[in-house]
């Protein structure tokens, strides 16, 4: 059993993908047959949508984690994005959608900021993305403290075409901000697995020099994926701030983790190198349904659910990190074995995984 | 290795010549603020960050990082003000409170070290459990009603305006400099950090010396929790959220890489002063709170840009100076 489950978590992203949608499969088998009413199509979406910020935004911080990087401010620009709707709107009486467009923009520059200083001034991410969170935040409240509505209140009653974001619902089912995350999905994977632009922020993590070499602008790929992510934060705070019909400058703050362990859950490597958008799409739906079913079918409270979910994230890293270990020491046997016999070393998928390692080691 | 010694020792200087130079500015816009009094309150309100800080800096100097110091923080609070509204004796709840400290370093340090997960990971996921449980513990509900004599000792002063708690906290974070700077095994940890393949090679016990940076982290914070308890004089079931990041950006301040083996726990308890009187600071400048955290983040990013460019430069200028001495060194051959 053991070893089936190594081999399983070794296998890489595909077979861990199916590991995901078992677990998908697993969650619906129970949850449905504990409490019929979890099956509800209009129930199921009405709990994803409380979910949706953190689905769009995922999608791009995947993108960020790939390069090697972290992004922790992502959360702050939702806060920012949010009230900077809000008080463009009302009291500096823009046009709803100017006001959407200018926020978006002030997010995406305080993304292309932080990238600046990730890849060109060579700053960790961790640090820079942090000083980030505080001072996006720190924006966002004295950006609030223009308006003439008290911060705490925030800012509402905005016009109808602005809240048709959150209420319309196609064919009476599936929500129009579920409908904007699918677009987002299918941009995202395209972009990450289908171009070269893709290609270029894989090599960018896997070997910054060689990929330097071969004529990638790999400072300018890595600052791309913060205004990236940045812009997903934008899109999500906007999907947010119609569905609650309220613009606040905290809002999403709690964002954060949420967004990493489905990430880290979807399978990308927090070392860079190794991820893929199916991965963290899956992995954003089993935590959403864990938080929808957990308390729905076994009365926990939603205080309480930070434990399942933290347990669920700590067993998979381990296990993974258990596998990665067993992997790195037969790939590094096979190749010493098979570099004796003369024959190419770089053969298997295994092996080219092992490889990876080795340069980034050499790299860092 | 000279030069490098010279520069970790200028940069924890730099970081307090930065604290001065702050403590004087704002004395410089409002001359009230220069009393013994309001200096030493800047002081007063760091103790908890102060502990957090250097649990964090042993972390970070092994090359790892732990998140889960604000929902440690958190729990020992609880656990520790609960059991003293209850009247349990204050020496029990304090060893309880640490004992926790350390089960909670000891998982983490578990899961980092022998399982070999990624650290900001698996302490990310551990803050997320601990402060389920500090909701389970406490049903949500706020801790109140402490015994009023152990919340009237936070304000008893020793040395002038300065508590007692601040200079026993002063007094333990200049014996943990001198110990991690001035014996062998102290040395360990930075060794560990700067490279852990090499650290191993030369014979030290690296996962042994994670562990302890772990457990010792956890029982910093747990202390930390415990001056919590007395200062604040009462616990939420928020208690202690964002403590992680304030202490990573405190450690950040005062010169600690995070890449590991590079810092000093003096450095990272002046950040920790500095994080912890911003707001304080701000009231005697005239602005709002509401600057808080720009103001914050500012300082936070201007520090560690302008540090990478001089270390960059700095490399830079080791690497030509190498190359040169190569090249010159081929000639001689020739």
């Amino acid at each position: 059993m053991r070893a089936r489950l190594r081999a399983l978590l070794a296998k890489g992203q595909a077979s861990w993908n199916v590991m995901l949608v078992s677990l998908l499969v697993l969650e619906f088998v129970i949850f449905g047959a504990t409490n019929p009413k979890f099956l509800r199509p209009e129930l199921l979406f009405t709990s994803l949508n409380d979910s949706l910020p953190v689905f769009m935004i995922s999608l791009f911080v995947t993108f960020v984690m790939v390069t090697g990087g972290i992004d922790i401010q992502v959360a702050s620009l939702v806060g920012l994005t949010s009230i900077t709707i809000g008080v463009g709107w009302q009291d500096f009486s823009l046009p709803i959608w100017g006001a959407v467009a200018a926020a978006t923009v002030l997010a995406m520059a305080c993304g292309a900021l932080s990238g600046f200083l990730i890849a060109y001034c060579r700053v960790q991410a961790m640090v820079v993305t942090l000083g980030g969170s505080f001072l996006y935040s720190g924006i966002a409240l004295l950006i609030s403290t223009l308006s003439s509505t008290e911060s705490y209140q925030g800012i509402g009653g905005f016009p109808d075409e602005f809240k048709f974001i959150a209420s319309y619902r196609l064919a009476g089912v599936v929500p129009l901000q579920f409908l904007i995350y699918a677009l987002l999905l299918a941009i995202a994977f395209i972009l990450l697995h289908k171009t070269t632009y893709g290609r270029r922020v894989f090599l960018s993590a896997v070997n910054q020099s060689a990929a330097e070499c071969s004529g990638i602008n790999t400072r300018l790929v890595i600052m791309s994926t913060y205004v990236l992510s940045a812009l997903s934060a934008a899109l999500a705070a906007t999907v947010l701030t119609a569905y609650l019909g309220t613009a606040k400058s905290d809002l999403g703050a709690d964002l954060t983790m949420n967004i990493i362990t489905v990430v880290v859950l979807g399978g990308t490597l927090s070392t860079g190198g190794r991820g893929s958008i199916v991965g963290t799409m899956l992995a954003s739906f089993v935590m959403a349904l864990l938080r929808f079913g957990l308390p729905l079918c076994f009365r926990i409270s939603t205080q309480h659910l930070n434990i399942p979910i933290g347990i669920l994230l700590v067993a998979v890293i381990v296990a993974r990190s258990v596998s990665a270990k067993g992997l790195g020491l037969t790939s590094r046997l096979t190749k010493l074995i098979t570099r004796r016999g003369g024959a190419d070393p770089r053969g298997g998928d295994s092996q080219e995984r092992g490889g990876q390692r080795h340069t980034r080691e050499a790299s860092s | 290795m000279g030069t490098l010694k010279k520069l970790l020792k200028a940069r924890s200087l730099s970081s307090a010549v930065f604290l001065a130079a702050l403590l004087l500015a704002v004395g410089a816009v409002n001359p009230s603020f220069l009393s013994p009094s309001n200096v030493s309150a800047c002081f007063n309100t760091s103790v908890v960050y102060t502990l957090v800080a250097v649990g964090m800096a042993f972390t970070l100097l092994v090359g790892e990082i732990d998140v889960s110091v604000g929902a440690n923080l958190g729990l020992v609070a609880a656990v520790v003000g609960t059991m003293l509204r209850d009247g349990q004796p204050l020496a029990s709840a304090c060893l309880v409170g640490i004992l926790i400290g350390v089960v909670i370093g000891c998982i983490n340090a578990w899961g980092v070290a022998v399982m070999g997960a990624p650290s900001l990971i698996f302490t990310l996921g551990a803050n997320g459990v601990l402060r389920g449980i500090v909701y389970l513990y406490t049903n949500g509900a706020w801790v109140e009603n402490l015994p009023k004599g152990f919340k009237d000792f936070s304000s008893v002063t020793a040395v002038g305006s300065l508590t007692v708690y601040f200079c026993a906290v002063f007094v333990l974070v200049l014996a943990i400099h001198l110990i991690l700077t001035r014996t062998r095994h102290g040395r360990y940890f930075a060794a560990v950090g700067d490279n852990a393949q090499a650290a191993t090679l030369v014979g030290l016990p690296t996962r042994r010396i994670k562990v302890l940076a772990y457990v010792l982290c956890g029982v910093l914070s747990a202390l930390g929790g415990i001056i919590f308890c007395s200062r604040i004089g009462f616990v939420t079931p928020m208690s202690g959220n964002g403590y992680e990041m304030k202490a990573v950006a405190a450690c950040v301040l005062g010169g600690i890489s995070l890449l590991g083996g590079v810092g000093s726990v003096i450095g990272s308890a002046i950040g920790a002063v500095i994080m912890a009187s911003i707001s304080y600071l701000l009231v005697f400048m005239g602005f709002s709170s509401n600057y808080d955290n720009a103001i914050t983040g500012v300082i936070l990013i201007v520090i560690v840009v302008v540090d990478a460019l001089l270390q960059h430069r700095t490399s830079k200028r080791n690497r030509r100076a190498r190359l040169d001495a190569r090249v010159s060194m081929g000639g001689d051959i020739r």
